[in-house]
């Protein structure tokens, strides 16, 4: 019982861990945004794993609605590739 | 109504069931550790205790306990962090006033029905989860942002005139934004004015019965605890970060129109 909690905790950190690199790696920042926002979704299934659901239920809706939102405006109105 | 559709709907409701089912068997891992330290041991004990009511804060829910009755001043000065931000924000963008007419019509159709049918849902698990703040993981700030991100997909798929149109201007989001933290600041001092008017021994932040402070919240409000301050402080702190957030993301989309308008009006200013 206590093996489920923790291997869908590794398996999120990895694919945070991806999520970040491509994040990084990527000209493009509109599909920067959207790592980004893949990585914050792994985190919180991490925090709910841990057990802190007051935790998830701030970060979902900051990283995954609010902060893209800001960070896709600033996009709109500077250079969406990076040379 | 035909076939795809029904078949469309029942794999959804299924898909949820199932998703309920597997939480609730604790497929996702045991809902509460077994092993605890004397802190965590005592605030559990603590937090709903009718027993004890000089240190119990009679929430249910011990993290809204301690952000906003152990902790409350804290909390209080991390919402005054926000709402400077929010001050600066609108002092960077002073001059700014929203246009009608100059944005576009908003995304497509199958965009905007999708929308309209999740943002009722979106409204009500905020709002649920505010007010049940001290009963459910929880609180105001994760209310009140599930309710700006409602607002900001509205602005982007329905164009901000939408938004705009229904009353909720950059200026009444400020007035909104005050009112919530005006509304935390009468909470947290509610019992000492009433303490002072009436001569008993009352601090700021108290919510329920303290070592010589006699005076307390209702801790319920007919057949539901209440938690005394947490309901008022939840209900108006979600107000709050939704009017706050939401205008912060309203006065960032400014489109080239305003800045023009903004700029004479700033030097106006100056």
């Amino acid at each position: 019982m206590e093996l489920v909690p923790i291997s869908i905790a590794a398996i999120s950190a990895l694919l945070s861990v991806v999520a970040t690199y491509l994040a990084v790696r990527s000209r493009d920042m509109m599909s920067a945004v959207v790592f980004s926002a893949i990585q914050s979704t792994a985190y919180a299934l991490i925090y709910y794993v841990l057990m802190a659901p007051d935790i998830v239920l701030v970060y979902v809706p900051v990283s995954v609605g609010i902060l893209p939102a800001v960070t896709i405006l600033l996009i709109k109105k500077t250079e969406r590739y990076e040379k | 109504m035909n076939f795809r559709e029904v078949v469309i709907a029942v794999s959804i409701a299924l898909m949820v069931l199932l998703l309920a089912y597997v939480i609730e068997a604790g497929g996702l891992g045991p809902i509460a550790p077994q092993r605890l330290r004397e802190l965590a041991a005592s605030y559990l004990l603590n937090t709903y205790n009718p027993w004890n009511i000089i240190q119990s804060a009679q929430s249910l829910e011990a993290v809204t306990a301690i952000v906003w009755d152990y902790r409350g001043i804290d909390t209080f000065f991390e919402t005054s962090v926000l709402f400077i931000s929010i001050v600066g924000v609108s002092l960077l963008f002073r001059g700014y006033r929203e246009k009608a007419g100059i944005s576009n019509r908003g995304l497509s159709e199958i965009v905007k029905t999708s929308t309209k049918i999740l943002s009722p849902l979106i409204l009500i698990s905020g709002l649920s989860i505010a007010i049940h703040g001290h009963l459910t993981p929880g609180g105001g700030f994760q209310g009140g942002s599930f309710i700006a991100v409602l607002l900001v997909l509205l602005s982007v798929v329905f164009s901000l005139d939408f938004v705009v149109e229904r009353g909720l201007s950059t200026s009444r989001l400020l007035v909104l934004r005050s009112l919530g933290l005006l509304g935390v600041l009468a909470t947290s001092v509610a019992l000492l004015v009433v303490g002072l008017l009436t001569g008993v021994n009352a601090y700021i932040f108290q919510n329920m019965v303290r070592e010589g402070a006699s005076l307390s919240m209702p801790p319920w409000f007919l057949d539901r605890p209440t938690g005394g301050t947490l309901l008022f402080f939840n209900v108006f702190e979600a107000l709050a970060v939704a009017a706050g957030l939401s205008l912060a993301f309203i006065v960032l989309s400014l489109r080239r129109e305003e800045v023009e308008e903004a700029l004479e009006k700033g030097e106006w200013y100056e």
